[in-house]
């Protein structure tokens, strides 16, 4: 499969400025770029989003929602309220806790699903599937499955960006952007702002030998000694690609410095992404939000400007593995400690990236996807933490032509989906999102070890009441 | 009789009988036609006719004493029926049997659920009796080339001429050795291989060449990758937290030289899945094991989560799918894991049969298992090499104990006073040691003490004294916890108001030895202090949780709350004196003399001791011992193959316990029929078989529900290897056209079903097939040989305008395929060229390219921070490190296989950050660098001939030689060196 669909990409002499497989549409599209923000070690629901009354009333009390209950670490704790008051934020007077209040301004925009059921609530399997849509290793991101689709935007920037927390990956590493079996060109490629070195090998290393003139030099020379080659061995484009490849890197080189490069962004826009004014390196000795928000906000601004040149798909991370001290999500002894500075800086900056786009006319056919391996369950852990919920929780989306309002509820206790026969799955998010790509998730297949894969398995219905 | 119809011996029986039977007449023709479509997943048409109440509930589907007015009737009668969609319309009897039981009110029992039972089809290529086929008589010898030639010529194409002798010999080396040939071999070659000499001659120097290579180490290292990557082998689980197997390595060795032994196939697949029970006492019998175990494992569903929970027994699932699949897509070319949630759509594999596979492995997990046998002349090696370390230890003793009497007899003072501080001023040990838990035999047990403080108040801080423990050297931080966590509350029972105070739950904790660890507290007041381990210390084989002493202080530290207050525990070992819940606040604990001036003092006498000694000890003895102490580590060294614990990674069935990974003892865990793949809808229990997919093969291996967990594994190595098995001999023989010639002859190596491409040339394929099954050695390396002594491996790569017409793809073999280097050649051949490839260090741990950080957790690959002037790291890249979560970031970029699947066929795609890898990759720098100062050393005069020797294996031409040695001049060797490195002459082989 590959090496067709390569062959077809090098006969236009694409590479980074290639068409994808799809070559035409199999329906009008509603989007062209997807942001997905991905909440690692797991996201409180009933902390943020899904507002659950009664947990205030039955705070401290036993919690028994009526059947049995099995928790991934511990045995069910009592019931605990969120630590956090819920307010109504916008026209449509959605419920939100005050450490996502930031998003309060754009509250109108999202399109919320409270009942998603994933299923395991083991990190590793849990993250593949909303990244895969597979909960084991070995198939292609979505992010790859757009950029193999739909092909590039842009000639000088790659056509899926992952931008990692700093401080680590989440669980699975480069697998939740791998290509698995689609050609390696569709791979998520790093990018790290604010880093010295923000894309690997984007410019040489310190060297003895190497200067700006015999790297000039020697490009130079490698090109005209490879045209020759391949002008001396005819019917072979792949020669003639890799010549192009050469050609099209040195323009990735000025222009990934120049998307990455925010010194000409003015101050407003940076107030509003959150930015420090000592910049990356924030002390966050101890976790604090103005250290999420710039760490989280300028992902964001990075990626608005990764989007304006074309970018298709970006993936923005949100805390990295179980290490110590506690960077992530998965907050089983201390929520407060853990999302307070995490929701507040993810939802300060990613309120900002939905007005930016907004107001760049952007958002229209930008579709935004805050997702998280699962949920967290209603009682307590220990004292002040949660344990896994892989039986209802959040996503919401925003953009792309996408109708916002709330699509699914949980149940009194945002424990499980409130109609437990109908609820929703990463398939059905990921049907929607190609769907208003003006893909087909059933006819974006690849045959591989005698299987037609998709995105979606053997799965996914499309979001019709979303989509409008 | 097909080897279906035992299926529903109903069929068969006479239907003269007036009265219909639906269990008889009826379910069979819907379970055989109908099911596969219309089943409750699928239910096409919105139609289920699994059960009555599904079938009924369609509102006209049946109409009962209706036929006439029923749907299903309508859709399957008449001349041209509508159903079945797929295939032959039903018999008029079958329709009118149908018609007849829905008149006569369609009885349907409730409890009756039908299955999809299609006929298996077995009218396939791959799964058509291996009879192989003769070879095509024209006027060209060499069989391959004649199956060639007789499509070629089928297809009027005109094979292209020969490749230039340096093409061939560079091409040769590259496709047996993955390595450039040297500028040596290279001109060896060409000088010998000479157009003018005469067929035979050349024919002879070929095979001489040939022979060469297969027999060189180099073969084994480049031919094992082929298999590695069909074996989706790494070194780390992948998954959460990623851990390193260190232990994974012996199996790629074992591939390693497997190839290079060239093993016979059949017994190098029993060893893959059997070779324990099949070849017992043999290391290479545990040592194939590995290729079981080889793919990703979920660290946290199997250690941490476990069977008792959902999600670990999912995580069990998962993982003997995992080898399932990775046995059957490697060996068999099938894709068995699609009969995981409904039979297989397109070839004949039920779901049936797919868990008979689960129950072949339902007693295996991976584990580390012990792999060592010795030979005589190998534990004769091992006697001597114990015997001269014995010897030498006897000569260290003598030295020693000569230079302690002398050092006694001048320390004797000094070492009175030392014992005189430690009993004055602490290293108190006395026996009340303090509280220690009752033993718990998993170290994740939750175990807790408190204190009563015997009214709520605020104590400043909270201070855990470890226990000290005299015996067996285990000394102060005996039973301290490895993980724990302190909380206060009002509440004895710790149900309300909980505080935590101290959390060390998230990560292993260092033990603190003597040193306190103390905590802040303050407000609000509580009363009872507690403190749970969370993941308990080890003692032996047992776990525990001990505390010397707790103590709550008042602000000017002089107040201790805790002191003889009342202990609880969740449960404790009261033991005599030593152990009692009340010695944890007694005020008796063990001091390390640490501080104040008597400590001073102490340590001023040991430095004074120290400085004796080193003072006695002369130069002589001092070399002479230094001298000991490295032969001692030469001889360790030695012994190091010898040694009685060599551990892979492998298929294990029996390993020590550790969290919740429990080994089953070789007692298989319950398999039942999973619907739709989910195991809350269990269905019958299965016992172990394999797919009935030829003649002669059974389903199940077992007649009983008693059977041995590795004569089931035994039987399917067994059904693997049959002589008759279709599937197995052509899988093999596909790959290995595809190892030699860059593309396979079925263009899907992993699936010959329905859902594969055929092959380009099946004759051609069955005679390999048969030839090698035939062969009494079954030797690799005699296929290989047959392969590239061909015309048609020797071909040139060049472009015929006329036969491209035709055939664009070369599909008929024209021509030769020109391929790109794979990534580990591509390194290779950057070490090797450089001159900084070591080419001895075959074998053993893998070499890193990256650092580790934060071992212990989830460790972080950080491939950026290594170094690659490191000379450890320059070993062939089949040695290097295999990371399945951060996989190497070069090697990725130039496609390498991705360890998490099966890859039969790499990629070969071109991309700018490609283009940016070769180029600015800090390796390429450094081998650049390299081989700039290896040119300039070995050939000052013709850098650039010696360089396109060295890389190229050809001389420069006049314009190449003119602008690489101006740039050379200009920038340096180099940079020079650089430019090469990103050729496509260097990238692409002719």
């Amino acid at each position: 499969m590959g090496g067709m669909a390569l062959g077809s990409l090098f006969s236009r002499d694409g590479l980074l400025g290639a068409p994808g497989i799809v070559q035409s549409l199999h329906h009008k599209p509603r989007a062209k770029r997807v942001v997905q923000l991905f909440m690692a070690g797991a996201a409180s629901q009933v902390d943020t989003f899904d507002y659950k009354p009664l947990l205030q009333k039955k705070d401290g009390q036993p919690w028994d929602p009526g059947e049995e209950v099995e928790l991934f670490q511990s045995r069910p704790g009592a019931t605990f309220a969120s630590p956090w008051a819920f307010k109504p934020y916008g026209r449509s007077g959605k419920m939100m806790s005050d450490i996502v209040a930031p998003l309060g301004e754009v509250v109108d925009d999202l399109a919320f699903l409270h009942n998603v059921v994933g299923k395991t609530g083991v990190h590793s399997q849990a993250t593949l599937l909303q990244t895969t849509g597979f909960n084991f290793p070995g198939f292609p991101s979505a992010g790859s499955w757009v950029s193999y689709a739909l092909g590039s935007e842009n000639d000088d920037l790659p056509t899926f960006v992952v931008l990692p927390d700093h401080r680590g990956f989440a669980s699975n590493g480069a697998k939740n952007w791998g290509t698995a079996f689609l050609p390696a060109l569709h791979q998520g490629t790093i990018i790290r702002p604010g880093n010295e070195k923000p894309i690997a090998d984007l410019r040489p290393p310190e060297s003895s030998f190497i200067t700006p003139h015999s790297d000039r030099a020697g490009l130079h020379l490698l090109n005209r000694l490879n045209a020759s080659h391949a002008a001396e061995r005819e019917g072979d484009n792949r020669l003639t690609a890799r010549v192009r490849a050469y050609e099209l890197a040195g323009a990735m080189q000025l222009s990934a410095t120049d998307a990455l490069d925010l010194s000409n962004e003015p101050q407003y826009i940076k107030d509003m992404y959150g930015l420090a004014p000592e910049g990356p390196g924030v002390d966050d000795s101890v976790m604090n939000v103005k250290a999420e928000t710039e760490f989280f906000g300028r992902k964001c601004l990075v990626a608005r400007r990764l989007l304006e040149r074309g970018v298709r798909f970006i993936q923005i991370w949100s805390g990295n593995d179980n290490g110590f001290p506690r960077r992530n999500w998965d907050s089983h002894e201390n929520l407060k400690r853990d999302h307070e500075p995490l929701a507040l800086g993810m939802a300060h900056g990613s309120a900002a990236l939905i007005k930016d786009l907004k107001q760049r006319g952007m958002l229209d056919d930008t579709i935004i996807l805050w997702t998280t391996e699962f949920g967290r369950m209603p009682c307590s852990q220990g004292s002040s933490g949660r344990d896994h919920n892989p039986f209802a929780f959040t996503n919401w989306m925003c953009g792309g032509g996408l109708k916002p309002g709330t699509y699914g509820e949980s149940d009194e206790w945002g424990f499980k989906p409130r109609d437990r026969s109908n609820y929703s799955t990463v398939y059905d998010i990921h049907a929607t999102i190609l769907h208003q790509l003006g893909i087909d998730h059933k006819q974006l297949t690849v045959r591989h070890n005698g299987i037609d894969r998709r995105l979606t398995d053997v799965h996914g219905r499309i979001l019709n009441a979303m989509i409008g | 009789m097909p080897n279906w119809l035992w299926m529903w011996p109903g069929l068969f029986l006479s239907s003269v009988s007036a009265e219909i039977d639906f269990e008889r007449d009826v379910a069979p023709v819907f379970e055989a036609r109908c099911l596969f479509c219309h089943n409750r997943a699928d239910a096409e048409g919105d139609f289920n006719l699994e059960t009555r109440a599904a079938a009924f509930g369609h509102p006209d589907a049946i109409v009962p004493g209706e036929a006439s007015q029923s749907y299903l009737v309508q859709m399957i009668g008449g001349t041209l029926p509508e159903m079945p969609e797929d295939g032959d319309p039903l018999t008029h009897d079958e329709v009118s049997k149908i018609r007849q039981w829905i008149d006569a009110g369609a009885d349907w029992p409730e409890d009756r659920i039908l299955v999809d039972k299609r006929p298996r089809d077995l009218d396939w290529w791959s799964l058509k009796p291996l009879a192989g086929a003769p070879v095509p008589q024209n006027d060209v010898l060499h069989p391959v080339d004649a199956f060639i030639h007789a499509n070629l010529r089928r297809k009027q194409l005109k094979p292209v001429k020969e490749a230039d002798p340096r093409i061939l010999i560079r091409r040769l080396s590259y496709d047996l050795t993955g390595l450039p040939p040297t500028p040596e071999q290279a001109e060896g070659f060409v000088d010998a291989y000479d157009p003018a000499s005469s067929m035979t001659t050349r024919a002879a120097v070929w095979e001489e060449w040939v022979d060469r290579y297969l027999d060189a180490p180099e073969f084994g290292e480049k031919w094992a990758q082929h298999w590695l990557d069909l074996a989706r082998f790494a070194e780390t689980h992948g998954y959460d937290k990623d851990k390193l197997r260190p232990n994974a390595w012996p199996y790629r060795d074992y591939v390693i030289r497997s190839f290079n032994e060239d093993k016979p196939y059949a017994r190098f697949v029993q060893e893959q899945v059997a070779g324990d029970v099949l070849y017992p006492g043999q290391p290479d019998g545990i040592l194939g094991l590995g290729f079981l175990a080889a793919g990703p494992w979920d660290y946290v569903g199997h250690w941490e989560v476990g069977e008792d929970k959902l999600d670990g027994r999912i995580a069990k699932h998962l993982d003997r799918d995992e080898m399932i699949s990775a046995v059957f897509n490697v060996f068999q070319s099938t894709t068995v894991q699609c009969a995981q949630c409904h039979h297989h759509k397109f070839d004949p594999i039920l779901m049936e049969d797919y868990y008979r596979l689960h129950a072949v492995f339902a007693a295996v997990d991976r584990a580390d298992r012990i792999y060592h046998g010795l030979t005589n002349e190998q534990r004769e090696r091992r006697k001597v090499i114990v015997r001269q370390l014995n010897e030498l230890s006897v000569e260290q003793d003598k030295i020693l104990v000569q230079l302690d009497r002398e050092v006694e007899a001048r320390i004797s003072g000094i070492e009175r006073r030392i014992a005189e501080i430690k009993e004055t001023y602490g290293t108190s040990e006395e026996p009340q040691y303090g509280y220690h838990s009752q033993m718990a035999s998993i170290p994740d047990t939750e175990k807790w003490v408190q204190v009563d403080l015997g009214a709520s108040i605020e104590p400043t801080q909270v201070f855990l004294i470890s226990a000290y423990h005299p015996r067996d050297g285990n000394g102060e931080g005996y039973g301290f916890p490895l993980r724990y966590r302190v909380e206060g509350s009002n509440d004895p029972e710790f149900r309300k108001d909980v505080r935590l105070i101290w959390d060390a739950t998230s990560e292993d904790q260092p033990n603190p030895g003597s040193k306190t660890v103390s905590m802040d507290v303050g407000e609000p007041a509580i009363r009872y202090v507690r403190v749970t381990a969370t993941r308990l210390a080890r003692y032996d084989t047992n776990y525990l949780f001990a505390l010397g002493e707790l103590q709550a202080i008042d602000a000017r530290g002089r107040t201790n709350y805790a002191l003889n207050k009342a202990v609880t525990a969740l449960d404790s070992l009261e033991l005599e004196d030593n152990w009692q819940t009340s010695h944890l606040v007694d005020g008796i604990y063990f001091r390390a003399n640490s501080e104040g001036a008597p400590f001073e003092e102490l340590k001023a006498l040991e430095a004074e001791m120290e400085r004796i000694q080193a003072e006695i000890r002369s130069p002589e003895i001092l070399a002479r011992q230094e001298e000991i102490v490295a032969q001692q580590k030469a001889l360790r060294e030695q012994l190091k193959p010898y040694q009685s614990e060599s551990l892979v990674y492998a298929a294990n069935a029996n390993w020590v316990n550790g969290s919740r990974f429990m080994s089953t003892n070789g007692d298989p865990r319950p398999i039942h029929l999973l619907h739709r793949g989910d195991l809350r809808s269990p269905g019958k229990a299965m016992r172990p078989g394999a797919l009935p997919l030829w003649d002669g093969v059974g389903e199940t291996f077992f007649e009983s529900d008693n059977w041995e967990e590795g004569e089931a594994r035994a039987e399917l190595a067994r059904y693997l290897t049959r002589r008759d098995n279709p599937l197995i001999w052509r899988s093999i023989a596909n790959r290995l056209w595809q190892w030699t010639f860059g593309k396979p002859l079925a263009g899907t190596p992993n699936d010959f079903g329905r859902m594969g491409i055929l092959p380009s040339h099946p004759e051609l394929l069955e005679y390999l097939a048969a030839r090698l099954r035939d062969d009494p050695q079954q030797s690799i390396k005699r296929m290989i040989r047959l392969l590239v002594t061909s015309q048609t491996y020797r071909r040139s790569s060049r472009h015929d305008e006329a036969n491209a017409r035709i055939d664009s793809g070369n599909q008929y073999w024209w021509r030769a395929d020109r391929r790109r280097l794979t990534a580990e050649e591509f390194r290779d051949s950057l070490l090797a060229v450089s001159g900084a490839l070591n080419p001895d260090e075959r074998g053993g741990p893998s070499f890193y390219d990256f650092v580790i950080r934060k071992p212990r957790h989830s460790p972080h690959y950080e491939y950026h921070l290594h170094d690659p002037d490191d000379p450890k790291s320059h070993r062939r890249t089949i040695y290097r490190f295999v990371v399945r979560s951060q996989p190497q970031p070069m090697l990725t970029t130039l496609d390498c296989a991705d360890p998490s699947i099966s890859v039969p066929i790499r990629d070969e795609s071109t991309s700018p950050l490609q283009a940016l890898t070769q180029w600015n990759h800090v390796l390429v720098e450094a081998m650049a660098r390299r081989f700039g100062q290896r040119l300039s050393e070995e050939a000052p005069d013709d850098l650039v001939k010696r360089a396109f020797l060295l890389a190229l294996g050809r001389p420069p031409n006049a314009r190449e030689r003119e602008l690489l040695g101006s740039h050379s001049r200009k920038y340096g060797s180099a940079s020079m060196a650089r430019v090469l490195f990103n050729l496509n002459d260097f990238i692409y082989l002719d």
